[in-house]
């Protein structure tokens, strides 16, 4: 008897845990911009930011050069190439209900030019402008789905 | 057969004045009719006696001491005396039941009922550090955005462009 409620105390407890692993998994979209002042032009597909951009900078033209939907488990970091010479790493350190933080690092020639780490809700956008890119600068725009 | 209907009062209207049309000319039927009376005060008699015997009060007295004591179970017996009604719980298999349901409740309330630390929103950047280049931190409430924002140096840019 003893050995049965056992039993189906671990079966209980460990398939509740295998299911919150499971499910702490996020998706983020990341969004490579390059803002200049070459031109009026504005991409198309960044319409729903361009308000926003707008507000915060000076530059007239916003291009999308990449976009990316990561799906991050924790601890597991993604790595994709932001724009030549340089890398963006991804990692979610940890998940809590409506919060998740992410790590953030801009790599250039193996070398950490940008460590941060954030705490991303739904609704919040964080963008990291500056580094140069042609005839202006780059913005990584992080956003994340719960 | 009419007749025994009309002896229990339970004929029609028509019949009645049929059979009271009919006794008074047929002394048989009016014999039979004598006799069923006789029987009846016969039955009759003995059974009121024992009625009149019977102590009614006494009875009830009885029936509403019992309902009270029923009335005045605690909860507790209530339910020990449905407990037992199963031979399963009989052998007291709840108890291991209980106690593991109960494990399972305290386990999960501590994981689900967790409380997540409200982070003000003031603080998105939980740090920001860059080796090489000034960083600066911008943030909006509305729209909700947080800049980031690098200044590279000269050589560095340089060498990218």
């Amino acid at each position: 008897m003893r050995r049965s409620v056992f039993l189906l105390t671990a079966f209980f407890v460990f398939s509740f845990f295998s299911t919150s692993t499971a499910l702490a998994q996020i998706q983020v979209r990341m969004r490579v911009i390059q803002a200049s002042n070459a031109g009026q032009n504005v991409d198309p597909s960044l319409k729903d930011v361009h308000h926003e951009l707008g507000s915060l900078f000076s530059f007239t033209s916003y291009r999308l050069l990449r976009e990316e939907s990561l799906r991050l488990s924790p601890n597991q970091p993604a790595t994709i190439t932001a724009h030549p010479g340089r890398f963006l790493e991804v990692n979610l350190v940890e998940l809590k209900r409506d919060v998740a933080k992410l790590r953030v690092r801009v790599i250039r020639e193996g070398k950490d030019i940008l460590d941060t780490q954030v705490r991303l809700s739904p609704g919040r956008t964080v963008l990291i402008g500056g580094p140069r890119h042609g005839e202006g600068v780059v913005i990584y725009a992080l956003s994340a789905r719960f | 057969m009419l007749l025994e209907k009309y002896f229990d009062q339970e004929v029609t209207d028509t019949e009645r004045s049929l059979v009271d049309g009919h006794l008074p000319d047929c002394p048989a039927c009016r014999e039979v009719l004598d006799s069923m009376e006789e029987l009846r005060t016969l039955m009759k008699a003995p059974v009121e006696e024992v009625v009149r015997k019977e102590d009614f009060p006494w009875v009830w007295q009885k029936i509403e001491r019992e309902i009270g004591s029923q009335k005045k179970r605690t909860w507790w017996q209530s339910l020990r005396s449905w407990l037992d009604m199963t031979p399963l719980l009989k052998r007291k298999v709840w108890i291991p039941a209980v106690a593991t349901f109960m494990v399972l409740l305290f386990i999960t309330s501590q994981v689900i009922f967790k409380r997540t630390p409200s982070y003000p929103d003031g603080s998105v950047v939980e740090y920001v550090e860059s080796q090489s280049d000034n960083v600066m931190v911008y943030q909006l409430e509305d729209p909700k955005v947080t800049v980031i924002w690098l200044f590279e140096s000269p050589e560095e840019e340089a060498t990218t462009t």
